[in-house]
């Protein structure tokens, strides 16, 4: 097991932050900025930890960082769907928030080294792999091509426009292929569900590693397809979601057979996911 | 060796509980369990030393049902946790069994090792001395020994004290044993006593193998017929010594308030309910397999132990009669070569 290092004595007290920035995304997906209180940021994240936000008093939830500016802030970006997260949207600039974290294994940045990357995300599954991509930019030197394949129900659905519309394509060897579930006015670009137009792309296995995070049946026909393009369990990776309260391995409930989402996930190779009971 | 004569039990407890919070077991009303030695009233309370298992474990001694984490103040749009709650009052669980005493030692486990410390619990655990009671005779529902604990031995114990008759055999195994058996002065006395013999258990579950086998029986059919009649109320996670899963809520006035952990049960759905309706064990069925499953496979492949100690407080508290021990042997025996 991997040293964890908190933010607090007590892992399961938070520390206040401040939100510096918050930002539409969609129609109900909002970023939030935030940063310790005075500056810095409240712990240090790898691609594809988690942290745990809270809303005090309304709730507690566990959400991937979107990213990561050193020295300046952690970036969530958080969908509307239940009662904490109703609240959240409500807030505003200056707002003080707890986050504890960082939690979960993260994405395997050093084994990626080297290969091409496909990233595969769907609605707000884009924020975990955003991290991810991001640090490829960061690092570009490190990974070779890099390929996204993003959709969503709507234009308007679609999270992080301006990076995957103006910024992303314009890092070197990188293609994003953007998609939607409708045909729609002013949309000219593609028009389907993700796993048929990933196939329509159809990127070659060799050498590749793809990352993939989205709605659940989403991931399940992604899965199907990368296998029929001939991806190894090995080269595959993915996120698991499961209901969290403790986010540090103790509380019980995260659990798919004998491993905690929270502490051993979120992040597993479809190689490892085979190995699970058939519960996520 | 030392010993304590029975006579001088309450003068012991009276002792032992003007420093700590002592807990005995008690049978108190309809329930028995691990109450305060000075809530203990005359008459209507009755000192359970001799029992095997009171109803409910002292698991709460260590892990509260309800348990206050941090206290807060939110004010529009400031916060500020004002206190965390870590618990350094020196407490004493006194005449608790092996099956509890190892029970304790899972919670060890699961909150003190993988990763992160739990500091509440690492305040409680720390400050708390455990005086356990060996057993010699089997209860009509006890089976611990096939699950791999000694009861004659309780392991985690700071102290372990002896039936023999006229007197306790008292045998301090730690510093925090030593310490606690050092504030009972002359009560404790020096002789030579025999403890008695170990008689056999009345229950015989197999639980030989059962943890390898159950890897590949996630899909069995087994657990539809044994999970059938199961109400998914709860009380077996509620009564198991070792049942450890919590949620984390919140409770606040005006513009304080406090979070706080309390016990939960893989039993019910709202467990694993998720934002948006998806829920990985929405069906009874998948939530009892899933409960015997982390108890008798789960737990071992994580910690090396299954997560039952044997007490059999579940067969005795369960509505329907589901029997842990029926399954352990059930699964056992099961021929897997049939799939669902
Ligand atoms: C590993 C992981 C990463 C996540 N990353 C993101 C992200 O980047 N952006 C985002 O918008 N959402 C993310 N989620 C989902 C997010 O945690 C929940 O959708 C959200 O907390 C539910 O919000 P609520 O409190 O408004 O819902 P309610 O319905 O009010 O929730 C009630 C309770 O259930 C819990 N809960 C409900 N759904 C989930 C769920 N799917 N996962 C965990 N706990 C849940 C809540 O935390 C809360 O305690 C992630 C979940 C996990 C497990
Ligand atoms: S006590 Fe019995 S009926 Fe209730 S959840 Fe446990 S096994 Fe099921
Ligand atoms: S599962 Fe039943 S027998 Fe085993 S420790 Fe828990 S209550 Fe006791
Ligand atoms: S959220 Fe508590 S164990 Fe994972």
């Amino acid at each position: 097991m991997s040293e964890h290092k908190c933010n607090c004595e007590n892992p399961l007290v938070p520390g206040i932050v401040e939100v510096i920035d918050i930002k539409d995304e969609t129609p109900d997906v909002k970023s939030f900025f935030v940063r310790s209180i005075g500056g810095g940021l409240p712990f240090d994240v790898m691609p594809g930890q988690l942290g745990m936000v809270s809303l005090l008093p309304v709730g507690e939830g566990m959400y991937s960082v979107s990213w990561q500016e050193e020295q300046e802030y952690l970036h969530f970006a958080i969908k509307r769907v239940g009662l904490m997260t109703n609240e959240l949207h409500r807030i505003e600039v200056g707002q003080q928030l707890g986050v504890r974290g960082p939690y979960g294994n993260g994405f395997p940045v050093e084994e990626c080294k080297g290969k091409d990357m496909l990233f595969i995300a769907g609605g707000i599954g884009l924020a975990p792999l955003r991290s991810f991509i991001k640090y490829c930019f960061k690092h570009r030197q490190d990974y070779g091509n890099i390929q996204i394949i993003y959709g969503s129900r709507s234009y308007a659905d679609l999270c992080f426009k301006d990076e995957l519309f103006e910024k992303w394509p314009q890092e070197k060897d990188t293609e994003v292929y953007i998609t939607i579930d409708n045909p729609e006015e002013g949309w000219n670009g593609h028009v389907g569900f993700v796993p048929a137009y990933l196939e329509e792309i159809n990127p070659a296995a060799e050498g590749k590693i793809a990352v993939v995070c989205g709605p659940p049946v989403m991931i399940k026909f992604v899965l199907q397809s990368l296998e029929k393009m001939g991806y190894t369990d090995e080269q595959v990776i993915s996120t698991l979601e499961m209901r969290m309260k403790c986010g540090i391995g103790k509380c019980g409930r995260c659990n798919v057979g004998s491993q905690y989402i929270c502490l051993d996930g979120p992040v597993f190779t479809l190689a490892q996911l085979k190995r699970l009971p058939p519960e996520w | 060796m030392q010993i304590l004569n029975k006579s001088k039990i309450e003068n012991a407890l009276n002792q032992l509980s003007q420093k700590s919070e002592l807990f005995v077991p008690m049978a108190r009303g309809d329930e028995s369990g691990f109450y305060p030695w000075n809530s203990y009233q005359v008459g209507s309370d009755r000192l359970m030393l001799d029992a095997l298992n009171v109803l409910l474990p002292p698991k709460s001694v260590v892990f509260p049902q309800t348990e206050r984490m941090y206290s807060f103040t939110g004010n529009g749009t400031t916060v500020e946790i004002k206190e965390t709650f870590e618990s350094s009052q020196p407490r004493i669980i006194f005449g608790l069994r092996a099956c509890d005493a190892a029970a304790i030692a899972c919670f060890d486990d699961v909150f003190l090792t993988m990763g992160f410390v739990d500091s509440f619990y690492q305040a409680r655990r720390d400050n708390t001395t455990i005086v356990a009671h060996a057993c010699y005779q089997p209860g009509t529902n006890c089976f611990c020994e096939a699950m791999g604990v000694d009861p004659s031995n309780p392991v985690n114990a700071d102290v372990i004290i002896r039936d023999a008759g006229d007197a306790y055999i008292w045998e301090s195994k730690t510093d925090k044993g030593e310490k606690l058996s050092a504030t009972l002065g002359s009560l404790l006395e020096n002789k030579e006593m025999a403890a008695p013999q170990l008689q056999p258990f009345k229950q015989q579950a197999n639980y030989e193998g059962v943890a390898e086998k159950l890897k590949d029986m996630f899909e069995a059919p087994i657990w539809e017929e044994l999970a059938s009649t199961c109400q998914t109320c709860g009380i077996c996670t509620y009564v198991c010594p070792s049942c450890y899963c919590f949620d984390i809520q919140v409770k606040s006035w005006g513009d304080e308030g406090y979070r706080f952990r309390c016990y939960d049960s893989c039993m019910y759905s709202e467990y694993t309910q998720m934002a948006g309706g998806h829920n990985p064990r929405s069906h009874e069925q998948e939530r009892f397999r899933n409960r015997f499953l982390h108890k008798l496979h789960f737990f071992s492949e994580r910690y090396g132990k299954p997560l039952c100690t044997g007490c059999g407080r579940c067969i005795v508290a369960c509505p329907v009669g589901i029997n842990i021990v029926q399954i352990i042997n059930d699964i056992k025996e099961a021929d897997t070569s049939v799939r669902a």
